[in-house]
């Protein structure tokens, strides 16, 4: 029901980045209506079946997210299915141009397409095939859907939760306790974070290096994906307090950091933020610049 | 000229900044001034309405003399145990208030005040001795009034203290840490003497190994049992002489301790086991209150066993039971146990009353406006609110009118009431009197904070430019000295100090990995020859570096668990090491052999390359002759019993001063070599100098925190490999110094200053000596950094040198002047002499010997050294 339209062969965007020529651009929310409308759905019904169930999270930390994963799963993939554009489609260059997204696009209008279109799970000229294909029918449009979410529940499941684990370890988590507590964590973070990720750019090296740069413009995936670990991170600050309260327990403030960093960056991403960069430049007079 | 007046501007702004501290100093350590003089008593016919139940007292502290090491399952105390049991022993928990150091301790256990914490101080600075007792009424001083002897053996400071109060004396020097028994033999010879004369009527003796096993090794150490097992030995004794002897019949023997101890054997904080010392009142005659007790016993909570009590009432108990005046400052209560001692009600009564007027005196000073008097109607007694003045006056008002009562005929049925309403009333007032705050200096706080926010301000226009030109990383400084400032008024991330660095680096380690992970250096290091397993290491260090970074952070965030509330979780050193012995002593030798690696591979000499093997050889050997004398649970038996055999006492402090001297003379030696003709590799005068303090900050530190050197190895190679510009820098070193601090196992808490090696090759205590090497055995890990810093700036230009000082003067500035800020606002707030004042020290640590002394001297030294010497 949320197929994006016809693409367009040329971009309005298409303009070229000079400092990193293979980079995507930043995704922005599916243009149809109910989109529009879940995306803010989306946040604002995590937020309040956190805050609701964070009694019973007090309580028991390790059964209550235990519980939690596979509806946060399910309500997340289903929130990446009806809002963003699957890895292999172009839905940006079809994408009303966002206020804010002015430089960042990078040339992706450069590919041919190519006679054997099975691989979906890269952007670019494969992709846009595909999509012009699917844009025939709803079913297949769905189907175009299905693979995506797969693939991003999978390589969250294998390959994000283990990651994140490791790096809430490196960033102080207990390292000889709390192991169930960390996994789950980083279990529920990885949801947060990588599934957008995963579902919108599939294993496309350059994307990822960006991610593990830091490097990737503003949009709501990645916005959402730094805002959980930003949150996260923030969220250790209550912990030495003396107030001796139940809920300054290990996980419970670094999971509530990362749900409120996650809407937080979700939303920022996708409006003031939309693609911006954090910037890095090398010399003496590095200067915080943002394209 | 603008640059040159920025110079000048953090020139005078390091100046200034000495003076700052002083004011504000002097503002917050406010001499409190007692009452002069002796008490007497008020009129003569008192003087034998209470006779004075014991002639002579036997006065025996044992320093940190926790009340568990009496009264556990686990005491080595059995004898006095059994006095306990037959009630020939009335045991007490006497609550310590902070500071838990020696000398304070005493001010209240002699005069029953409460001292200020300007004695945290002077106790570390011995020599003082503005801090005398002589002028201020003890019972020491009462008992010399009566014309009565007094003797002392032990710890010197009793000497110090009351100087010229003894009739004989042989006072131990408490500073020498390392020795568990000579200091108690010493005692322990002139006690049979001392015992069979009857010429004084204080005995006192003052035991200090107790404490020094707990500092060294700690509660649970081995020689912890032994030690309790000589000490009631002496108990034993003393006890049955006291049966035995006629001259000691009428005799009271008092066994406490000064103060406690923490977990890891260090004191000098609030923790419970700090402030729960034991205290014991024997005499044979207590058999005869019929109170025998259980023991050994278990605690009601942490270390509180049977009753506790404060240790002000010492003094106050001592004056009713040997017939004095209750000591002008005493805050002390009598202790209501021995008042059964008096048979009569009306002598018990008498006493509670003069100790009642002597504490209602202290009220009256204290809150003037109040007028205690009993006819006074305007106070409302019904409503029961907090301990506070108008409680007192209540409870004293109440007290009037039973004696006012009971004044025609002597109803005895009056008296357990008149009784209880006295205790009430003492209560309170001491509680008050406890909890009153002392007179800051107001006017001295504020001056400091201006002339320190003068500091700030003549320190910021360099600091802003750098930063505004900087992004990211300017940001962040500046993000991390606002929540620093905004910690220091929260006593919980004052105690937990250690959280806030590690957490900031974490995100830092992150900066650094966005930064160099988009430009990762292609790092060349062709010139130097390298094999290729040493490419491939640098090549690692130049890709992953930040990863590296983070992962062994981790493991030094783990090395030692300090602050408060996680200090008793496993870590490194105190858990995993002691237990895996193969392990532990590869990663020490490991940390050896670096070192000495890249001392030798300075220069291709052979005379060079021979020095740097013995000199290395030597301070293994001698860590390893102090881990067999300090901590032999480190050691299998197999080694540590002929290494204690061949290095005793005299003969280590000679090893240690041939080591430290050379490590000191491998610099000049250095210099030398690289003059003869075998041409030299990659000279580098300030390298080989940060190699030979590596190799000294390694003997000062403790053993389990040797193997953190190999990790600051790595984490210098990893910084070496990224491109970092002077702030990127500055930031770095300023995280890493307070970081590595906290890893070494320091923290805001003053007992855990380590004091293990601070006597390392000192023969007679010095205070200077004594000083810097406790400085340098705590700031090991910041001193190093500051060293490593130099080399990795050593190409910096000198605009880029300006920058760092002017970097790191302004977080000096902005850091001291939200501690004193945040004491200054605080100062009426529970936790201020146990959390703030601590910290302010700890500030003044920082501010004084690290930054004005290592970070600025190693600057200035470094930029006098020649240059082109340094540069090949």
């Amino acid at each position: 029901m949320a197929s994006p339209p016809p693409s367009p062969l040329t971009s309005p965007l298409a303009t070229s980045a000079p400092d990193l020529p293979k980079s995507a651009p930043p995704v922005p929310i599916l243009p149809s209506q109910l989109a529009r409308i879940y995306s803010f759905l989306h946040p604002a019904a995590l937020l309040s079946v956190y805050a609701a169930r964070f009694p019973a999270l007090v309580a028991d930390p390790v059964s209550e997210m235990a519980q939690q994963l596979p509806i946060l799963a399910v309500a997340h993939v289903v929130y990446a299915m009806i809002c963003l554009p699957p890895a292999g489609s172009d839905v940006s260059l079809s994408a009303p141009t966002s206020p804010a997204a002015t430089a960042s696009g990078s040339a992706t209008a450069t590919g041919t397409a190519t006679p054997t279109g099975n691989v979906i799970l890269r952007p670019g000229k494969v992709g846009r095939r595909r999509t012009r294909d699917s844009a025939a029918g709803g079913a297949s449009a769905w189907g175009a859907k299905v693979a995506p979410a797969l693939l991003s529940l999978t390589l969250t499941t294998l390959l994000a939760t283990p990651t994140l684990a490791i790096l809430l370890i490196l960033f102080g988590a207990p390292f000889t306790t709390h192991h169930v507590q960390t996994l789950l964590c980083a279990a529920h973070m990885a949801i947060l974070s990588s599934t957008g990720l995963i579902y919108v750019h599939g294993v496309d090296g350059p994307v990822w290096k960006e991610v593990w740069g830091c490097k990737r413009p503003g949009d709501a995936v990645w916005g959402g994906a730094l805002g959980t670990a930003v949150g996260a991170w923030l969220g250790a600050v209550p912990i030495p307090l003396d107030w001796d309260r139940p809920w300054q327990a290990y996980p419970i403030t670094l999971l509530t950091g990362a749900y409120l960093g996650f809407v937080g960056g979700t939303m920022l991403g996708r409006s003031v933020l939309f693609g911006k960069r954090v910037r890095f430049d090398e010399g003496e007079e590095s200067r915080n610049k943002v394209d | 000229m603008a640059i040159l007046s920025g110079s000048w501007a953090i020139i005078i702004a390091n100046v200034l900044t000495p003076l700052a501290v002083l004011v504000f100093s002097s503002g917050f350590f406010p001499y409190k001034p007692l009452i002069p003089g002796l008490a007497t008593f008020e009129n003569d016919s008192n003087i034998t309405a209470v006779p004075k139940a014991f002639d002579k007292v036997i006065f025996m502290v044992v320093d940190a003399l926790r009340s568990d090491f009496v009264y556990s399952n686990n005491s080595g105390f059995l004898f006095t145990q059994s006095l306990i049991r037959s009630g020939a022993a009335l045991p007490f928990t006497a609550h310590a208030s902070s500071p838990t150091v020696t000398m304070p301790r005493l001010k209240a256990i002699t005069t029953g005040s409460i001292p200020s914490f300007l004695d945290v101080i002077l106790n570390i600075a011995e020599s003082d001795t503005s801090s005398t007792l002589a002028y201020q009424d003890t019972w020491l001083a009462q008992l010399k009034a009566r014309g009565e002897h007094l003797v002392m053996y032990g710890d010197d400071t009793w000497l110090k203290l009351f100087p010229g109060m003894f009739e004989r004396a042989d006072g131990t020097t408490s500073f020498f840490v390392s020795d568990f028994s000579e200091v108690d033999n010493n005692v322990t010879r002139h006690v049979p003497n001392e015992l069979l004369r009857d010429d004084w009527s204080a005995l006192i003796m003052h035991y200090l190994g107790l404490d020094h096993i707990g500092h060294k090794a700690g509660p649970q150490s081995p020689y912890m049992v032994t030690k309790q097992n000589e000490m009631d030995s002496i108990v034993n004794n003393i006890y049955t002489s006291m049966e035995q002897e006629e001259h000691l019949q009428s005799t009271l023997f008092v066994l406490c301790g000064d103060h406690g101890m923490n977990d890891a054997g260090n004191h000098g904080g609030s923790s419970v086991g700090e402030t729960s010392p034991a205290l014991l009142f024997i005499s044979p005659r207590f058999q005869a209150l019929k109170t025998p007790r259980q023991s050994p016993t278990d605690s009601h909570g942490d270390f509180q066993y049977y009753r506790t009590v404060e240790q002000t009432d010492i003094t106050a108990t001592l004056a009713g039971l040997l017939g004095f005046p209750m000591p002008l400052n005493s805050l002390g209560v009598f202790i209501p146990e021995l008042l059964d001692i008096w048979k009569l009600s009306s002598q018990r009564i008498h006493l509670l009353l003069s100790n009642s007027r002597q504490l209602l005196r202290k009220l009256k000073e204290t809150f003037p406006n109040h007028s205690f008097e009993p006819h006074s109607n305007s106070i409302n007694c019904e409503t029961e609110s907090s301990p506070d003045v108008y409680m007192a006056e209540c409870a004293w008002v109440q007290v009037n009118h039973l004696l006012f009562n009971s004044g025609g005929d002597d109803q005895d049925d009056i008296y357990p009431e008149l009784e209880f309403a006295l205790f009430r009333f003492l209560k309170i007032a001491q509680k008050i009197m406890s909890s009153a705050a002392s007179d800051y200096n107001l006017r001295d706080l504020l001056l400091g904070l201006v002339i320190t926010f003068f500091v700030v301000l003549l320190s910021f226009p360099a600091t802003y430019t750098l930063l505004s030109k900087s992004g990211h990383a300017g940001t962040f400084f500046a993000l991390s000295i606002l929540s620093y400032g905004g910690m220091m008024f929260a006593s919980s991330y004052v105690e937990e100090e250690q959280q806030f660095w590690n957490w900031a680096f974490t995100a830092w380690a992150f900066y650094l990995h966005v930064k160099t992970s988009i430009h990762p250096r292609c790092y060349t290091f062709s010139q130097h020859g390298l094999r290729n397993c040493h490419r491939l290491y640098v090549l690692v260090l130049s890709r992953y570096g930040a990863v590296m970074l983070l992962l062994s952070h981790r493991v030094l965030r783990r090395w030692n668990q300090t602050g408060q509330k996680f200090a008793a979780n496993p870590d490194i050193a105190r858990t995993l090491l002691p237990s895996h012995q193969l392990i532990f002593w590869s990663f020490v030798a490991l940390t050896y052999v670096d070192t000495c690696k890249h001392l030798s591979n300075r220069c291709l000499s052979r005379l060079w390359q021979l020095s740097c093997v013995t000199v290395t050889a030597g301070a293994f050997l001698l860590k390893l002759s102090y881990v067999a004398s300090d901590s032999p649970e480190l050691l299998p038996e197999t080694i540590f019993v002929p290494l204690r055999k061949v290095l005793d006492g005299g003969s280590l402090i000679i090893f240690t001063r041939l080591v430290f001297g050379g490590i000191f003379f491998l610099v000049p030696l250095s210099i030398y070599t690289s003059k003869t003709p075998q041409r030299p590799l990659a000279m580098g005068g300030n390298t080989v100098f940060h190699d030979a303090l590596t190799l000294f900050l390694i003997t000062q530190s403790r053993a389990t925190n040797i193997p953190i050197f190999l990790i600051f190895r790595l984490h210098a190679d990893i910084l070496a490999s990224m491109t970092l510009t002077a702030l990127e820098l500055a930031i770095t070193t300023l995280l890493v110094q307070y970081m590595t601090f906290f890893a070494f196992g320091g923290s805001n808490s003053i007992s855990s200053v380590d004091l293990s090696n601070a006597y390392n090759g000192i023969g007679n205590y010095s205070v200077v000596l004594v000083g810097i090497l406790t400085f340098v055995s705590n700031w090991a890990g910041p001193i190093w950094w500051v060293s490593a810093a130099q080399v990795l700036r050593f190409e910096q230009a000198q605009h880029e040198r300006k920058a760092h000082i002017a970097i790191v003067t302004f977080h000096m500035a902005a850091t001291l002047m939200s501690v004193m800020a945040a004491c200054t606002i605080l100062r009426a707030h529970l936790f201020i002499w146990t959390v703030f004042s601590p910290k302010y020290l700890y500030a003044l640590a920082w501010t004084i010997v690290n930054h004005l002394t290592v970070n600025l001297l190693g600057e200035v030294l470094c930029t006098l050294l020649p240059r082109g010497q340094l540069k090949q």
